[in-house]
C-alpha cells in the first residue's frame, strides 16, 4: 500500500492569507502543542512519547454482568425498523454498548445463566417492505454480537412494549413469545436445543406470565386467566381458564404486572392491587388492597406509565409510578414513585423523581438501584432503591426508551 | 381474513352505536370496539400538532382542523395523523396501504351536534411518518381486550404490508344513531 502524500494541507492552503502557514511552521506549532500537553499530563516525563494505538481495537465486556447494569430497550418509534437495546452501568453512568434488534422491538431477554441474550426480532427483506422474517437472535453478552438465530413464525405481536411480550419459563429452558395477527397465540422456543417448538393457542388471552418451569398464564378479555402447562418438550399439555379474577369493565388491571416469588402483582387503573398466587394445583387470587388512601384518592393520585411497577424480592418492596389525574390517564408518567412494604401492604416511602418517569426497574442485588426512564425523554435517572436518594442521570439514551430489563 | 374484517367492522359499528346512546356525557365520544392505531407514545397529546381552524368559543382551536390532535374525529386516535403525512383524515399517503382491521370509535362533532362512528384505519408499508403525533386514551383498555386497546399496531396481519406502521386515518363510517 502506498504511503499517503505528505504536506497536502500546506499546499492546499498555500495562497492568500494562509501563505504564512508553511509546512515548517505547522510542524513547529504541532510539536510545541504536543510538548505542552505531555508536560501537563500526570506521570509523563518530558520527552516521553505516547505509544501508537492498535488498529481494529474493539472493547469487550466482562464475562459476568454487574448487578447494577441495566438494559434500556428502545422501539425507536419514529424509525421502527431500527430498534435497539442499550446497556448502561448504573454505578458509573457509562454507556457500555448496544444491540440492534430490528423492527418493532419489544425487549431483550438475558438467559438465566447470563451466557446468552435472546432477542425476538422482525425483519423485512427490503427494509420496511418485502418478505417478513421473525427470528430469535442469540447474542454473545461479552461482545454484544449475534452468534445465532432461531426462525419463528412471523406472528410476533407489534404493540407498545411490555415485559410480558416475552418471558422465560422459571428454569430458563423455554422462551415464550406473544403473537398477535390479530389471532392470539404464544410461540415456544427451546433455548437448550435452540429450536422452535411450536405454538400454544391462546384465543381471547394475551401476553405471557411464567408460573413455573413448565407453565405460564395469559390474561383473558373476560378477566379470567388461561393457565397453560407444558411438557418437557415445550408442548402444551393443558390449558384451562380460571374463574374470573378481574372486573375488566369496572376497573381493569393493566398488563404491567411484576412478580415476587410465587405472586404476580397486577394493579388496576384505580390503584387496586390484585395478587395472583401461583399454587401447584391452580392460580388463585389473594386479598386485594389499594395503593391509595382515601386522602390520596381525593387528591386524584393514580398509578400510570408504560412500565409502571417494579419490585425487589429481598426487600419485599413494590414500587409504583404515581401521578395526579383522571381515569383515562393510566399511561401517563409521574413525578413520584411510591414504595410499599408487601408484607404490611403499606406505603413506606414517596420518592420525588428528578424527571418524569414512565418506566422503572429495580436491580436484584442486596444494594439495589432504581432506574427510571420516560419514552418521551432520553434521560435515564438512577436512584438508590433502598433510600430513594437520587444518584445520577445518564443523558442521550436512545430515542424512545421503553422497557428496562435486568441483565 | 375477509370474513374477520367484515365481522370486525360490522360488530364495531354496532357496538359504537350502542355506546354512543349510552354515553351522552361524553362530549367527545369514545371508541368501543375495533382496532386502532399503533404503538403510541403514551402521553404528549398533540405534542407537535399545529394550531388550526378554530371552533366556537370554549372549543379547542383545532376542533375542525384534521391536522390537529383536537380535531373532533380524533377522540380515540393514537398515532401519527395522516393529514400531516401526505394523506388526509380519510385517505392514506401515496404508496402506503390502508389496514383492513380497524379500531372504531364514536366521536361527537360539536359543529353540527351529531355523533359519528369513526374508523381509525392505519396506513401501512412505510416507516413511521413522524409528524403530528396524537394520543387520546378515552376508553382505552389493556392489550388483553384487543379491540378496545390502542396499544396494538393494527397493521399487524390485516395488511399485505404486514406490520410497518406509517400513520392513522379517522374515517367517518356512519352517523351514530
Amino acid at each position: 500500500m502506498n504511503s499517503p502524500p505528505r504536506n497536502t494541507a500546506p499546499r492546499a492552503l498555500s495562497g492568500g492569507a494562509f501563505r504564512w502557514l508553511s509546512a515548517a511552521r505547522l510542524r513547529a506549532a504541532a510539536a510545541f502543542a504536543l510538548g505542552c500537553a505531555l508536560a501537563a499530563w500526570p506521570g509523563q516525563k518530558a520527552g516521553a512519547e505516547l505509544p501508537n494505538d492498535p488498529m481494529a481495537s474493539v472493547q469487550s465486556l466482562p464475562a459476568t454482568a454487574s448487578p447494577h447494569w441495566m438494559w434500556v430497550n428502545d422501539i425507536v418509534f419514529s424509525h421502527m425498523a431500527s430498534g435497539k437495546a442499550m446497556l448502561v452501568d448504573g454505578d458509573s453512568g457509562h454507556f457500555l454498548g448496544e444491540l440492534d434488534v430490528g423492527f418493532g422491538s419489544m425487549r431483550v431477554v438475558p438467559a438465566l445463566d447470563g451466557k446468552v441474550i435472546f432477542s425476538p426480532e422482525t425483519y423485512f427483506s427490503r427494509g420496511t417492505r418485502g418478505d417478513r422474517t421473525d427470528v430469535v437472535t442469540l447474542y454473545d453478552p461479552m461482545h454484544l454480537a449475534p452468534i445465532g438465530e432461531i426462525v419463528i413464525p412471523p406472528k410476533r405481536s407489534s404493540n407498545m412494549p411490555m415485559m410480558a411480550n416475552t418471558e422465560l419459563t422459571d428454569d430458563g429452558r423455554f422462551l415464550l413469545i406473544y403473537n398477535f395477527t390479530p389471532a392470539q397465540s404464544v410461540t415456544v422456543v427451546d433455548t437448550r436445543s435452540r429450536t422452535f417448538v411450536g405454538e400454544v393457542q391462546t384465543a381471547g388471552c394475551a401476553l405471557v406470565y411464567p408460573t413455573g418451569p413448565r407453565s405460564f398464564f395469559s390474561v383473558c378479555a373476560d378477566g379470567t386467566l388461561l393457565d397453560v402447562r407444558l411438557d418437557d418438550t415445550g408442548r402444551a399439555t393443558n390449558g384451562q381458564r380460571t374463574s374470573r379474577m378481574f372486573d375488566v369493565q369496572r376497573d381493569p388491571v393493566t398488563e404491567k404486572a411484576v412478580r415476587v416469588r410465587d405472586t404476580w402483582y397486577f394493579v388496576s387503573f384505580d390503584g387496586t392491587i390484585y395478587p395472583v398466587n401461583i399454587n401447584k394445583a391452580a392460580l388463585t387470587l389473594g386479598p386485594t388492597w389499594s395503593l391509595l388512601s382515601a386522602a390520596d384518592k381525593a387528591q386524584k393520585w393514580r398509578p400510570g406509565g408504560l412500565q409502571q411497577l417494579a419490585a425487589h424480592a429481598g426487600l419485599n418492596r413494590l414500587y409504583s409510578i404515581m401521578h395526579q389525574g383522571p381515569l383515562e390517564t393510566h399511561k401517563d408518567p409521574g413525578k413520584e414513585v411510591w414504595v410499599y412494604d408487601l408484607a404490611r401492604r403499606a406505603r413506606i416511602q414517596r420518592i420525588a423523581m428528578k424527571n418524569e418517569s414512565g418506566s422503572i426497574q429495580v436491580t436484584r442485588d442486596a444494594h439495589p438501584l432504581l432506574f427510571s426512564a420516560f419514552i418521551e425523554s432520553t434521560i435515564l435517572d438512577v436512584y438508590n432503591a433502598a433510600s430513594g436518594a437520587y444518584l445520577r442521570s445518564i443523558n442521550d439514551i436512545g430515542t424512545t426508551p421503553t422497557v428496562l430489563v435486568n441483565p | 381474513m375477509k370474513w374477520l374484517d367484515t365481522w370486525t367492522e360490522s360488530s364495531a359499528r354496532a357496538m359504537a352505536k350502542r355506546t354512543s346512546r349510552r354515553s351522552l356525557l361524553a362530549s367527545l365520544g369514545a371508541l368501543l370496539v375495533g382496532a386502532s392505531a399503533l404503538p403510541l407514545l403514551p402521553v404528549a397529546r398533540g405534542a407537535e400538532t399545529p394550531k388550526g381552524a378554530g371552533g366556537k368559543p370554549g372549543q379547542p382551536a383545532g376542533i375542525n382542523d384534521p391536522t390537529s390532535c383536537d380535531y373532533w374525529r380524533h377522540c380515540a386516535i393514537d398515532g401519527y395523523l395522516c393529514g400531516c403525512c401526505g394523506g388526509s383524515q380519510s385517505a392514506c399517503p401515496p404508496g402506503t396501504e390502508m389496514s383492513a382491521v380497524t379500531w372504531v370509535g364514536t366521536c361527537h362533532n360539536p359543529l353540527e351536534g351529531k355523533d359519528y362512528v369513526v374508523s381509525y384505519n392505519d396506513c401501512c408499508g412505510k416507516t413511521s411518518c413522524g409528524r403530528c403525533f396524537c394520543n387520546r386514551n378515552e376508553r382505552d383498555t389493556p392489550l388483553y381486550i384487543p379491540f378496545q386497546s390502542n396499544d396494538y399496531n393494527w397493521c399487524s396481519g390485516s395488511s399485505k404490508a404486514n406490520v410497518p406502521y406509517h400513520c392513522s386515518t379517522a374515517r367517518i363510517v356512519s352517523v351514530a344513531r
